[in-house]
């Protein structure tokens, strides 16, 4: 048998475009798998020579999907260049910009469990492609979908209502936020007449979790074991309390067994973090440098952050982190399977803020900018839906951008991804005398888990079929599928 | 002010992308003919939650940018649910909408699409000349022939 290689192009069903190898010896093993990232968006350079306050607008045209966590990192960079930083923003600037985040983390939360993830949970790994997708969960669970999509839509309403549009609106200034909350738009929220309101957004995270529990009590095996591995854990937590914290804290690292490998102030992450490239991939690969780039590599999301906080401040949501971390007896849960659970337990954590801030009236504030003394260098990292976001931008004296470096959630989990495609390739592909549609989708299963960003700008008609292609050792096509 | 009652006009695209904005121009030329334009949606993309605005609507007609040939540039189709699904669904076909739409909501608005022949697609603001010529052709068809014949 010939050497050959596999490539499944593009990736379905994440963010963006990606293409996935899988390299083949003369026995049918695996010998190697990659994730490569192949889109290059270049906006490190593209925005230098730019004025710093054009940044938050900028750099969110990065993505389509997660526009908001783009624009609210910069934010938080750019309030230091202005010399304001996160504790000096007035408390209305602070809980306008954290319900943008809590709305915008919901909406991709839910977007990613029921559109991405519910085919492949519901139907299963092995059902046929035709019946994988978001119609047939429709069809075959109504209620279900109906509710997805509602869900889907408070997070983008409240994005809408805060910044004016739902996919690249603008809400942040440098050193605040333009525009405070009216009485009638939190209304809209909390009053039910126009759309579900924020309780039953609660009592529907509530049920999805249930959905979530009930089908890991059945499907433990693969849940537990597919695509799992030790790794560290990153993320931002609680200045003072340790508690999972999504827009503004320190960063934490733990590795699989729960050891505390780092707890630094965010700003300070660029002496502890370098980043290593691969030639065959335009993501780099990030690392702590105190434990080398084999050692020192994180995950980042929905389940590295329950693994690295102590706890979760709304009451429901608590609750299910503590039925979650019950499960690996309160060590790092490295079930790869388990971050759509940890998701839905942040997804119902947003809704508590949401309900928390709705009810708050500084949001009606008036006091909204803080001005400060400006600086030169600004770093914003936050939480995004997918994981740490960090933005870091230098200017020079008349404020135009000099240098910028960004590292996004899907950069941090490109180890993770690797390993996952490995494991899984390992698995359902070696010595299998056929390679069938559903051992393909495991593959993208383990990637999906991470729900990674690729970068997603030009949707034009005619684009997107899936290509599978067969190459023999020397890279001649012997096989090729669209579908 | 023109108005096409319970009609959406939906123009999917991205003008920071070249010719990916051919859908949002054919907006910006609607509003400036003086139609109404809360009937006029831009989006970068479809999503899920649009299968449920568009069961709002008696008709609903997207406007995309295309990659394949077209001889003339742009065409228009009706559209009808999708009987089978794309593999990919990060950016949701708008037959896939109509089939969500019906699935979910029970309803089906009628619909069409007008597909319009985009050349490039790099980081940058405007279209290209071939691309401009297609925009105004098809807006041409749209305006003098589509909307007499299905609105009349």
């Amino acid at each position: 048998m010939n050497k050959k290689k596999i490539i499944i192009e593009p990736v379905t069903r994440v963010e963006g475009h990606g293409k996935v190898t899988i390299k083949m010896d003369e026995n049918g093993k695996v010998e190697d798998a990659f994730l490569h990232i192949v889109e290059f968006r270049g906006f490190e350079k593209f925005i230098q020579g730019h004025p710093y306050w054009e940044a938050p607008v900028l750099v969110q045209r990065l993505c389509g999907i997660c526009p908001v966590s783009h624009h609210l990192a910069a934010a938080k960079a750019i309030d230091q260049l202005v010399g304001v930083d996160p504790e000096k923003l007035t408390p209305t600037a602070t809980k306008l910009r954290r319900l943008l985040h809590y709305g915008q983390v919901f909406q991709s939360h839910s977007l990613h469990f029921f559109y991405l993830a519910s085919p492949d949970i519901l139907f299963g790994i092995n059902a046929p492609a035709e019946k994988r997708n978001i119609v047939t969960v429709a069809s075959s669970n109504k209620e279900l979908a109906k509710k997805g999509i509602l869900m889907r839509k408070f997070g983008q309403e409240i994005i809408k209502a805060l910044a004016g549009k739902k996919i690249h609106g603008i809400l942040a200034v440098p050193g605040g936020v333009h525009k405070t909350f009216t009485k009638e738009e939190k209304e809209y929220f909390l009053d039910g007449k126009q759309i579900p309101n924020v309780d039953t957004m609660i009592a529907w995270s509530k049920e999805v979790i249930d959905f979530m529990k009930n089908y890991h009590t059945e499907n433990a095996a693969w849940i537990d074991n597919f695509a799992s591995y030790p790794s560290n854990h990153l993320g931002l937590v609680d200045k003072e309390t340790g508690a999972l914290e999504l827009y503004d804290g320190r960063l934490r690292s733990v590795d699989f067994e729960g050891n505390e490998l780092l707890n630094i102030e965010d700003i300070e992450y660029r002496y502890h973090f370098k980043e290593a490239v691969e030639p065959w991939s335009y993501l780099k690969f990030p690392y702590m440098t105190k434990y080398g780039r084999e050692k020192g590599w994180n995950r980042v999301g929905p389940l590295a952050r329950l693994n690295t906080c102590s706890h979760i401040t709304t009451p429901f949501a608590e609750i299910e982190r503590q039925i979650f971390k019950a499960y690996t007896q309160n060590k790092p849960n490295n079930m790869t399977m388990h971050t759509h659970w940890a998701r839905l337990i942040e997804m119902l954590h947003c809704a508590e803020l949401i309900k928390e801030l709705l009810l708050d009236d500084d949001l009606m504030g008036t006091d909204l900018v803080s001005k400060g003394t400006p600086r030169n260098k600004g770093i914003g990292i936050i939480e995004a839906p997918r994981g740490t976001l960090i933005h870091e931008y230098h200017t020079d004296d008349k404020g135009l951008i000099t240098k910028c470096n960004l590292i996004v959630s899907t950069t941090h989990n490109n180890e993770a991804m690797n390993r996952g495609v490995r494991a899984v390739a390992n698995e359902v592909l070696s010595e299998k005398p056929e390679i069938t549609e559903p051992m393909l989708n495991q593959v993208e299963i383990a990637i999906r888990a991470y729900d990674p960003c690729l970068s997603c700008a030009t949707h034009a008609l005619g684009q997107m079929p899936l290509i599978v292609q067969l190459e023999d050792h020397q890279g001649n096509l012997i096989d090729e599928k669209i579908r | 002010m023109k108005k096409l009652d319970k009609t959406l006009i939906i123009g999917i695209g991205n003008n920071t992308r070249q010719d990916d904005g051919l859908g949002w121009c054919f907006l910006d030329n609607l509003e400036k003919e003086g139609f109404n334009s809360d009937n006029l949606l831009y989006k970068y993309q479809l999503m899920v939650e649009d299968a449920e605005l568009i069961g709002d609507y008696n008709t609903v007609i997207f406007i995309d940018a295309c990659k394949t040939d077209i001889e003339a540039g742009f065409k228009v189709e009706q559209l009808f649910p999708a009987e089978q699904v794309t593999f990919s669904t990060h950016a949701v076909p708008p037959n896939q909408i109509l089939n969500l739409c019906e699935t979910i909501y029970n309803k089906k608005p009628k619909a069409y699409v007008v597909k319009i022949q985009g050349f490039n697609w790099n980081i940058k603001i405007g279209l290209g000349e071939k691309a401009t010529l297609n925009l105004n052709n098809s807006f041409a068809y749209f305006k003098n022939k589509f909307l007499i014949q299905h609105f009349k």
